[in-house]
């Protein structure tokens, strides 16, 4: 049972799958190779007509050649009697052969006739010579050479020194041809090339087969469905890619959950912000109008600066409820912006407009040059005025002291700036920087997040806001 | 005539105190404490006040439905909410909007200018420093000498733009855009030329504007 399912595993496994492949083709050189051959060979081998049987003794020239120098080291100092009855002998045992041995005069003692099929499949071999001369050594040792027919040649004694002469033992070409041994012809040829053809195309398959399953998953990672997430991948084999699609689908289900529990928990906090802001304002709101009943009453001059101090303090409250609860909305990172191309000197002008009159009552001193060619950003409108509200609100409530506001565009550094000023104390020395702070802290989520860079250099004498794009391509050169 | 107001607020504490204060600035106040009926108490006022936060309905809906019923009707929200729930609900209906804790003065002077925009509130005649004006007619006369004096169309179209949003400072954009009907292109001198014309016509000093001031680097503004 653990056996086959573990066969089961394995034959999932794409691993398993590519190892086969491998194996194949490593097979294909040393093994596949000769056992092709022998099949081919078995196959062949019925097809042909195999050597008779008296053939067999001369099968292995190699052997015939041992045996052949052994005898002629034993007739060394032989008397030339023996030896041709020794050689004899040895052509009875080697019928088809033609065996014969020269004196060391060059006179031929012995020929025996081959009993089987002629020397040379040509024709009759020539005759061998009475007498050898130099001429006819030469031209015997040619043929020899070119195994026609061939010939096993020894000195006796097996050594040249020896000087009594040589032993020659000559097979016939009908023995030695080749046409018994396994040829191969161009059957063999298809038949690896159709097995070659069947490796490629099986490796060519299986990544075509991988590569399809991949892309597949690609495409369902990259499209996304409504919710802006990835939809789930139909399962397939429960191979390697296959776990990658389960444990995708696991992911997308994951994270589908996770984007309802955030969805979840987003309302729950924008609920939470709306019923503290609800909470404390609605209170706040009494308090100020019965302290505006109130001051109609006859007071003295003590309790009406109570009174205004007091509704003051309630302004700055609801402010700072503002700010905490809209910086906590915005934190969140899940309020949309709209950003538009806008003319951000038109929009500052309007704001401006709005605050003029405050600051005008205050006594500020106001100096606004906003002229030149229409600058245009990518912003969220409503959310840059909410921008330009807190930092003139700042200066409203942190910067009495120098009674300035500032509010001019010009080019630093290669880029068109928004510049805010006052002559104030710096947010330092402010008595509620807190509240400022947060202010701040909602102009600098608000900017980045309508890709705006702004920097604020406050010092004793007044504090400095400057706005601009981050980015713009003529800043890009600065060094 | 009084001008009646629809006020509508769940707060108690908070409803009787402003009701109370707005019929002391001589409004006539139909206060209701859920916009139930709203539709029906807003026949015949000129302006309607609505707390976000409402029992039932909210505000939206019923500024929704009321601006439906009647489009002229202006519409001014309060809210306890964070400005950013608010925007995210979608104002565009409302011609005002105005956060709680707010001070009855304030709320006050955003009526007026509600109702001066909308001329449910025209007074018969206005003062203006040695004119006297007839909003909604193109009648300015000299206070003192009674001779009356011809503005021509965009003249009088400019004119009485600066006095329906009366002490508001206006853009070059939004005075160009508001009586051309089309948008403002940077560098036009048609406005300034216009408005220097007006000028010599109504100022004591053309070289010294009391009527039409100039603020400088913003626009213009008609003090009340």
């Amino acid at each position: 049972m653990k056996g086959a399912g573990r066969f089961q595993l394995l034959h999932r496994s794409l691993l398993f799958r590519y190892l086969l492949i491998i194996v194949a083709a490593l097979l294909f050189v040393p093994v596949v190779i000769p056992l092709t051959i022998a099949v081919y060979s078995i196959f062949a081998g019925a097809t042909h007509t195999s050597p008779p049987k008296e053939y067999e003794q001369y099968s292995s020239i190699d052997k015939l050649e041992i045996l052949w120098h052994e005898e002629a080291r034993k007739l060394l100092g032989e008397p030339p009697a023996d030896i041709t009855k020794r050689l004899s002998a040895l052509g009875e045992a080697y019928p088809l052969s033609r065996i014969f041995w020269v004196d060391p005069a060059g006179i031929t003692q012995l020929v025996t006739e081959p009993s089987g099929p002629p020397l040379l499949l040509t024709g009759e071999a020539p005759a061998v010579p009475a007498q050898w001369s130099a001429a006819e050594a030469v031209s015997f040792m040619k043929d020899s050479a070119a195994l026609k027919p061939l010939a096993i040649v020894a000195f006796i004694g097996d050594r040249a020194e020896a000087a009594e002469g040589f032993m020659v033992m000559q097979i016939p070409e009908d023995i030695t041809e080749t046409k018994y041994a396994a040829g191969l012809d161009k059957w063999y040829t298809i038949a690896m090339l159709v097995f070659f053809l069947l490796f490629i195309t099986s490796s060519w398959f299986f990544f075509i087969m991988i590569r399809r399953r991949l892309l597949r998953l690609q495409t369902a990672m990259v499209f996304t469905g409504q919710e802006g997430l990835p939809q789930i991948v139909p399962p397939g084999k429960p191979d390697e890619i296959g776990r990658l699609e389960e444990a995708f689908n696991t992911m997308v289900t994951e994270l589908k959950a996770g984007r309802a529990r955030e969805a979840e928990e987003e309302a729950l906090r924008k609920r939470l912000v709306a019923d503290l802001s609800h909470d404390l304002r609605t209170p706040l709101t009494v308090i100020r109008s019965h302290l505006h009943v109130l001051g109609k009453e006859p007071l003295s001059p003590h309790g009406q600066s109570s009174l205004e101090l007091m509704d003051q303090r309630i302004e700055s409250l609801g402010i700072l409820i503002e700010n905490l609860l809209s910086y906590n909305l915005l934190n969140s990172g899940r309020i949309a912006l709209h950003p538009e191309r806008r003319d951000v000197l038109r929009l500052v002008r309007e704001s401006a407009a709005a605050w003029y009159p405050v600051w005008e009552k205050e006594g500020y001193q106001i100096e606004i040059d906003l002229e030149g060619a229409p600058l245009y950003w990518e912003i969220d409108d409503s959310w840059f005025r909410r921008v330009l509200d807190n930092l003139f609100q700042n200066i409203l409530r942190h910067a009495r002291s120098g009674l300035y506001v500032g509010i001019l565009t010009e080019i630093r550094e290669g880029n068109r700036v928004i510049i805010i000023s006052d002559h104030g104390g710096g947010l330092a020395q402010s008595t509620d920087s807190a509240g400022a702070g947060l202010g701040l802290s909602i102009v600098d989520l608000l900017l980045k997040r309508m890709d705006l860079e702004w920097s604020m250099e406050s010092t004793a004498k007044g504090t400095e806001v400057v706005i601009w794009k981050r980015d713009a391509p003529n800043n890009l050169n600065k060094i | 005539m009084s001008v009646t107001l629809l006020y509508v607020e769940d707060d108690r504490e908070i409803g009787s105190v402003v009701a109370a204060d707005l019929r002391e600035r001589e409004y006539a106040v139909r206060w209701l404490e859920s916009g139930d009926g709203a539709l029906e108490a807003a026949e015949g006022c000129q302006l309607a006040i609505l707390d976000v936060m409402l029992p039932g309905l909210d505000g939206f809906t019923v500024g929704q439905r009321l601006k439906r019923a009647y489009p002229e009707l202006p519409v001014l929200m309060l809210s306890a909410r964070t400005s950013i729930d608010d925007k995210l609900q979608g104002l565009d209906f409302a011609d005002d909007y105005l956060t709680k804790p707010f001070h009855p003065d304030e709320l006050a002077a955003r009526i007026e200018v509600l109702l001066r925009r909308s001329g449910a509130a025209a007074p018969a005649q206005l003062t203006l420093k040695h004119l006297v004006v007839i909003p909604g007619s193109s009648v300015v006369t000299e206070a003192a000498t009674g001779r009356e004096i011809m503005l021509t169309g965009k003249q009088f179209q400019i004119f009485s733009y600066l006095l329906r949003h009366l002490g508001q400072i206006l853009t070059k954009e939004q005075i160009y855009e508001a009586v051309w009907g089309e948008s403002y292109i940077e560098g036009d001198k048609t406005l300034m030329v216009h408005i220097r014309y007006l000028r010599e016509k109504l100022e004591l000093d053309p070289a010294a504007p009391e009527i039409i001031e100039t603020v400088r680097g913003i626009g213009y503004r008609v003090r009340g």
